[in-house]
């Protein structure tokens, strides 16, 4: 029997909404809204005139968006027994109440549950894109509000200290917006990230409220492990909303690349930058999307997949730097041929320890000891003495770490745009969610989001390269 | 002798410039009429001559406040901004003047601009009502983005209960730069605008059997209603 669940329809989603959810939503209803929700969900900005309705999980949007996570959640489990199911029930009602009462997460958990409604059967393509929506949104902020913002945070009005400031974003940013313009009196060209006010506490108070609402959940064998990931997801969420760490990891990457390289990371203007304002060089290039439009060559397409593996072993090997969310808006295509790494906000810094963590999980998996290896994995996912003896768990992990490392095994040029790699990828990542193989190492979750916002871009790009040879080539340097 | 109209707007204005220096350095609440009638070098019977009391003081200072702030709002909004921009930028702009009475708005709140006071005869506390809500008036009225909307009584009702709530919530902020009321102003804004331009939930609920009062026997009181 197929292990693969079957896509839910919508009586399916309507039927996993616990009671009180579901009393009020129509079958016609939540077809016509699942269509809009699922078309292009990241592609709408938020309508400012719903903002409060569109964040409610009373609305039909936020409904549906639930109905997906509780489907989720029941689809695993229909094999195990009533007493874990009315466990769970009683979780299930508690953490879409949740959803409710939150002010900026409740945007990533309502992407999640589109994210799960097109996984597993998914395209590598729409996957990648979703990869790349998976953040946390900040409502849109009018001119007068980031004249308010700057005022602030650099003390004086934007037309006193930039020339041609752009009033219309020209792009989004996790936690607010970028706007164009030249510092005053030079033709230098700006990219000024604004963060919308006050969200940094609200993403404290989020997890504070998240956690407390967890506690029913603490009896359950894996709890100290979720505590430690979500403890660690706060770590990066606060550093992803302090602008300068963010401008202290750019002056970090800016130095690790060779003229010849190619690959140029955005000069920081410190005088015009806060905790909350970052000013950088403005970069003149293509996204993922509007550079493929352009036909690019094969060869173009390969040189660019070079870059952005060595930009992502070179920081990581070289200078202990993570970029734990390469999605496709980080990367900019400029039209000399050059790469653009655009956003540091999250990146983490690897400590002593987490080097040699991962020299020694390297060391494993070259040494193909199956003793070496499945001491690495018990060690990786955290596992108890008793979860250690878990043939399957075990199994599907090393699956997952096999397919991490396939590339930088394979002799010659790998195709990332081979939909039967990228897939495989997924199925054993989504086998291990199903399973609640969720136990691991917090850095591990980051290095995930890593190999696999990576792999979307390339594979979304078609790229084919060696990246043995880079790899061979950059890890040599981790002492 | 008679004091000419001339001295006496300058005994005012000392009065008003004295005071608010007092309330930054001691607190609204620790500084006397005495106090304020020797900072001013005039009689105390002299100060209750142009004002009645401490919170008409006050209020004064606020009200001078509000209208440097309207008045240079009128004077940097732009043509093309939207109806919550303007909105947002009027009301930041006067918290942006009041920041030398933040210790002390909220007792001038709480007496004499709390919705629960608007029928109460208080003449300067009327007048900063009127003048603000004749701005926001025109705002909607001249909104690019809305046109033809006409606020009804109970649209820019709700508009004073939001505005002297930011106001609250501005006095209390300690978040770092007052980000948090930034936030709270931005959200306030969104949402009067939103009910403005789908106003439903703001006209009077239809009455039906369903939603009428219970009386205590059990009853509705479907004919009190009637009548």
């Amino acid at each position: 029997m197929s292990t693969t669940p079957r896509q839910p329809d919508v009586a399916d989603l309507i039927a996993a909404l616990p009671e009180g959810l579901r009393d009020d939503l129509t079958q016609d209803d939540a077809l016509q809204h699942l269509r809009a929700v699922l078309s292009e969900p990241s592609e709408r900005p938020i309508p400012s005139n719903q903002f409060r309705r569109m964040w409610t999980l009373g609305t039909l949007q936020g409904k549906v968006a639930a109905a997906y996570i509780a489907w989720w959640v029941r689809s695993g489990l229909r094999n195990d027994d009533v007493r874990q199911d009315a466990l769970t029930e009683t979780h299930l009602k508690v953490a879409l109440k949740l959803l409710d009462g939150m002010g900026y997460l409740r945007g990533a958990f309502l992407k999640l549950g589109q994210m799960l409604a097109n996984w597993p059967d998914v395209v590598p393509e729409e996957f990648a894109d979703i990869l790349g929506r998976l953040h946390f949104e900040a409502p849109p902020m009018h001119f007068s509000l980031l004249r308010e913002c700057v005022r602030r945070e650099l003390g004086a009005d934007p037309e006193d200290l930039f020339d041609d400031f752009e009033t219309r974003a020209f792009a989004a940013a996790s936690l607010g917006q970028v706007h164009r313009a030249k510092i005053k009196g030079t033709d230098q060209v700006v990219a000024i990230k604004i963060q919308y006010p006050n969200i940094a506490r609200c993403i404290d108070a989020d997890i504070r409220n998240f956690k407390i609402s967890m506690t029913p959940m603490r009896l359950m064998n894996d709890w100290d492990n979720i505590c430690e990931q979500v403890d660690d997801i706060h770590r990066m969420l606060q550093l992803e909303s302090d602008y300068e760490q963010e401008a202290e990891n750019l002056r970090r990457a800016r130095l690790a690349f060779h003229e010849g390289e190619n690959i140029v990371v955005p000069r920081v203007y410190s005088e015009l930058s806060s905790k909350r304002v970052l000013t950088m060089e403005y970069l003149d290039g293509l996204h993922l999307g509007p550079f493929m439009e352009t036909n690019p060559s094969q060869e173009t397409i390969n040189e660019h997949g070079r870059q952005i593996t060595l930009a992502s072993f070179r920081l990581g090997y070289k200078h202990d730097l993570l970029y734990a969310d390469p999605h496709p808006g980080n990367y900019l295509f400029l039209p000399d041929g050059r790469l653009g790494l655009i956003d540091f906000g999250c990146c983490c810094r690897y400590t002593p320890e987490d080097v040699a963590y991962l020299n020694e999980m390297e060391e494993a998996w070259d040494s193909r000891d199956s003793d070496l290896l499945h001491r690495a994995i018990v060690k990786a996912a955290d596992l108890s003495p008793s979860q250690a003896q878990e043939k399957e768990r075990i199994d599907l992990t090393l699956a997952w770490a096999a397919w991490v490392w396939e590339p930088l095994y394979y002799e010659g040029d790998f195709d990332f745009g081979d939909p039967a790699y990228f897939k495989r990828g997924l199925e054993v990542w989504g086998s291990l969610l199903k399973k609640r193989y969720v136990r691991s190492l917090p850095l591990n979750q980051w290095l995930a989001k890593n190999f696999l916002g990576i792999r979307a871009v390339l594979a979304r790009m078609g790229a084919q390269f060696s990246m043995r040879d880079i790899h061979l080539q950059e890890s040599t340097v981790r002492s | 002798m008679r004091v000419s109209a001339e001295t006496k707007l300058k005994t005012r204005r000392r009065i008003l410039e004295s005071a608010q220096n007092l309330f930054a350095d001691k607190g609204f609440e620790e500084v006397t009429t005495r106090d304020l009638a020797r900072a001013a070098g005039i009689a105390s019977g002299t100060l209750f001559n142009y004002f009645a009391t401490k919170d008409s003081l006050g209020l004064a200072i606020v009200a001078l406040h509000l209208d440097d702030a309207r008045e240079e709002f009128l004077r940097t909004r732009r043509a093309d901004e939207s109806l919550e921009e303007s909105l947002f930028a009027h009301i930041a702009g006067a918290l942006r003047h009041l920041a030398p009475c933040r210790g002390y708005i909220l007792t001038i709140l709480e007496t004499v601009l709390t919705p629960y006071r608007i029928a109460h005869q208080c003449e300067s506390a009327e007048r900063i009502r009127a003048d603000h809500m004749e701005t926001v008036h025109d705002l909607i009225a001249g909104a690019p983005d809305a046109p033809g909307l006409e606020p009804s009584s109970v649209a820019m009702h709700l508009y004073w209960t939001l505005f002297i709530g930011v106001l609250s919530f501005w006095s209390h902020d300690d978040s770092p730069g007052g980000e948090a009321t930034l936030a709270y102003l931005d959200q306030s804004t969104r949402l009067f605008v939103a009910a403005l331009r789908d106003p439903a939930p703001l006209h009077a609920p239809t009455i039906t059997p369903a939603t009428l009062p219970v009386a205590m026997d059990g009853t509705s009181s479907e004919s009190e209603a009637e009548s």
